[in-house]
């Protein structure tokens, strides 16, 4: 009875447009993009990634899974007709992988990783702007306010996502959302799993973090 | 009576003139301006005098050799020659293997018609020769096109300065010069008809009737009783202009102002034509040194200044230039017909790749290509390989052939798991107390994929592929040798 209760209640604040729920960016009326994996819709406000904007990816190293948790993502964004942008990936793009993922690898297109810094930042925030491309993944590992600022406003000109991967968090970081992937263990999944963690996102309170199985498509 | 505003309002007596000269073209009331102004009067009497036409005068050039050619050919080398004849004139009309040029206009300043002819005839004969054709033409001049080829095709290289000297000049002609068809041909020569002359003679109703119309068109278009339509060569399109810079600038922000004016002037040109290019060279001079030339290549053809001033300003925020810059010059290299695009009146209906959508993509491509280089923009490509290194291949984005070899073939991709990430040159793994070992120890997680491949030439490749894990949580693809040498190395990252 209690739990009919609670779920009442849940009804009711859902139904209502006019209360403001903070963790579902209710205010702004923004709905995301379904990430595909149930369990980080969950923890993201608005159920899934912003449409626009910019997204920071942490891990200890590359290869974290990292690609893996953005692979429903790109497939809607090439379903969209929209181009990917890979800027200077730090290893060579494997064309069958992406075919396997369903990704369409006519839209798909890199930046050479021996492009200098500044021609690989201009080339984002250009990307950034041009409202074809839906999705700009760049490698880099530090950059100031005042950069992240600048792409932060070429996204929100462009309508389009940007994700940088890195290997530190920054605290003070202007992304709208900031997630970190790290190993994790569990008696039933053993390493299937890797821990997600939303460290910041426009719309959550505080940090949530989910166990999710990276590679359920592979 | 005179309005003493309009006086008040004319300061110099020229226009005052000029003026009158336009009050007078009215036709209505006759007593109240123009009565006032004999002058201006007779200046209105002299107007219908000076509404004919000047007199004019065809040059004709026949080239009976070129009846043998195809009539592409014949285009062709018409074309060429129009090109010549533009040295003496700025109307060249075509026709059946034969030019015609208007040279009144040229008379005075070449010195008359012998020079004309002269340097036409020079110019046509080295033109001849270059083709291995019979460097002979027959030509004449009259005040009607059709006259002027009439009296060129019968070869007698005549010279008729005045149109009431046409009718005898023409009446010379035998009625061959016509170019009947058979039937026509016999029915006049049946009828007594042996020149021109004779067909003035009969009764022109008649002949309308028994010969048509276009008949009669043709003879009266030959002594100027009917208009005659050209057919204008028109040369094709070049644009070189150049800018000197009053002192030398270093800062090549400060030529970009005069880039977009040379741009404007660029686009203006462009448009009134209904051209767009494809490919032009910006030239900046310096003294005593070669010119830094930045060629621009586009994709799509453009006439937008904003798109070619954006590509310019990418290109000269990765130029050095050796020395200051004296002058600019922007030569078009190619000019491709303007293809306009039609927005869609609903623009949501289509939520693919609409084709506005595509050219703002392939603007935003170039400005990348500007800026980075061609070979620094990649796109991927799936091959059917069965060797991991070959099974994708990155292509150069400006390389179009090999775009279009590509596009539109899904390929199929092996079953068994594949990383998204490649290592250029695959990594030995060592084994440290019985364990592989790469950052972290490894574990294989699933596999072995066997991949037995270019045994055919000399390169063979035999492989088993395992899926692994490393400790720090990454997922690897790694593979062992098969063969003397059970080495072990890692090959991709899943990420």
């Amino acid at each position: 009875m209690h739990d009919g209760g609670s779920s009442d209640i849940d009804e009711l604040i859902q139904d209502n447009p006019a209360l403001w729920r903070g963790c579902d960016m209710a205010g702004q009326g923004t709905t995301g993009r379904s990430t595909g994996f149930t369990q980080l819709d969950a923890i993201l406000p608005g159920r899934g990634w912003p449409e626009k904007g910019l997204m920071e990816v942490v891990t200890p190293h590359w290869g974290m899974g990292e690609l893996q948790l953005l692979i429903p993502l790109m497939r809607s964004v090439v379903e969209q007709g929209k181009w990917i942008l890979w800027i200077s990936p730090p290893y060579l793009l494997y064309a069958p992988a992406l075919v396997q993922a369903g990704i369409n690898t006519e839209q798909v297109l890199v930046v050479k990783l021996d492009t200098s810094c500044k021609d690989a930042l201009w080339s984002m925030e250009k990307a950034l702007q041009t409202e074809n491309c839906g999705l700009v993944l760049a490698w880099q590992n530090w950059l100031p306010t005042k950069v992240l600022r600048r792409l932060q406003l070429a996204a929100d000109t462009g309508d389009t996502l940007g994700v940088l991967f890195k290997h530190h968090d920054s605290e003070h970081s202007l992304s709208q959302i900031r997630l970190k992937i790290e190993d994790s263990y569990s008696e039933n999944a053993g390493f299937n799993e890797s821990e997600v963690t939303v460290i910041k996102a426009r719309g959550n309170f505080r940090s949530l973090s989910a166990n999710i199985n990276l590679y359920q498509q592979a | 009576m005179k309005d003493p505003d309009s006086e008040a309002q004319l300061p110099l007596p020229s226009l005052a003139r000029e003026s009158g000269a336009q009050v007078i073209r009215l036709p209505a009331s006759p007593n109240t301006v123009t009565a006032n102004r004999p002058t201006a009067n007779k200046a209105g009497r002299r107007t219908p005098a000076r509404r004919t036409r000047p007199n004019k005068l065809w040059y004709a050039l026949y080239l009976p050799q070129l009846t043998n050619l195809g009539p592409s050919q014949q285009k062709k080398y018409l074309n060429r020659l129009a090109g010549h004849m533009q040295s003496v004139s700025s109307n060249v009309s075509f026709h059946p293997q034969a030019l015609a040029c208007e040279v009144r206009s040229g008379l005075k300043y070449f010195g008359g018609i012998d020079t004309i002819h002269q340097k036409l005839k020079k110019l046509v004969e080295e033109q001849l020769q270059q083709w291995d054709l019979d460097n002979s033409f027959l030509y004449a001049a009259s005040p009607t096109i059709s006259g002027s080829l009439l009296l060129a095709r019968s070869g007698h290289n005549a010279l008729v300065y005045r149109k009431e000297n046409l009718r005898s000049a023409l009446g010379q002609l035998p009625t061959d010069v016509l170019h009947l068809d058979r039937e026509q041909g016999r029915r006049l020569h049946n009828m007594g008809v042996r020149y021109l002359r004779d067909i003035w003679r009969l009764p022109s109703d008649g002949v309308r009737k028994r010969f048509g119309s276009k008949f009669v068109d043709q003879l009266d278009k030959a002594l100027g009783k009917a208009p005659e339509p050209t057919c204008n060569y028109v040369p094709p399109p070049a644009f070189i202009t150049s800018y000197d810079l009053p002192y030398e600038l270093e800062n090549l922000d400060r030529v970009l102002p005069i880039v977009d004016e040379l741009l404007a002037q660029l686009c203006d040109f462009l448009r009134r034509r209904d051209l767009s290019t494809s490919h032009l060279i910006l030239s900046l001079l310096h003294e005593k040194r070669d010119s830094t030339d930045v060629s621009i290549g586009l994709r799509q053809a453009s006439r937008s200044q904003q798109h070619l001033m954006l590509l310019l300003e990418t290109h000269f925020s990765q130029l050095s230039i050796p020395s200051p810059v004296t002058a600019i010059k922007i030569e078009v290299i190619k000019f491709d017909s303007f293809i306009a695009e039609s927005n869609s009146l609903l623009k949501e209906a289509v939520p693919g790749l609409s084709k506005q959508n595509d050219s703002s993509l392939v603007q935003f491509m170039e400005q990348l290509q500007a800026r980075l280089g061609s070979n620094h923009i990649k796109f991927v490509s799936n091959m059917a390989q069965h060797c991991p290194e070959h099974a994708s291949v990155q292509l150069d984005y400006s390389d179009d052939s090999n775009r279009r070899n590509s596009i539109g073939k899904v390929r199929k991709a092996s079953n068994n798991p594949r990383p998204l990430w490649l290592l250029q040159d695959p990594v030995l793994l060592h084994i440290n107390k019985g364990r592989l070992f790469y950052r972290k120890p490894i574990a294989i997680l699933s596999g072995p994929e066997r991949i037995e491949t270019h045994w055919w030439s000399g390169a063979d490749i035999c492989r088993d592929y395992y899926v692994a894990r490393e400790s720090s949580g990454s997922r690897l693809w790694i593979y062992q040798e098969k063969g003397s040498v059970k080495k072990w190395y890692l090959h991709g990252i899943f990420a």
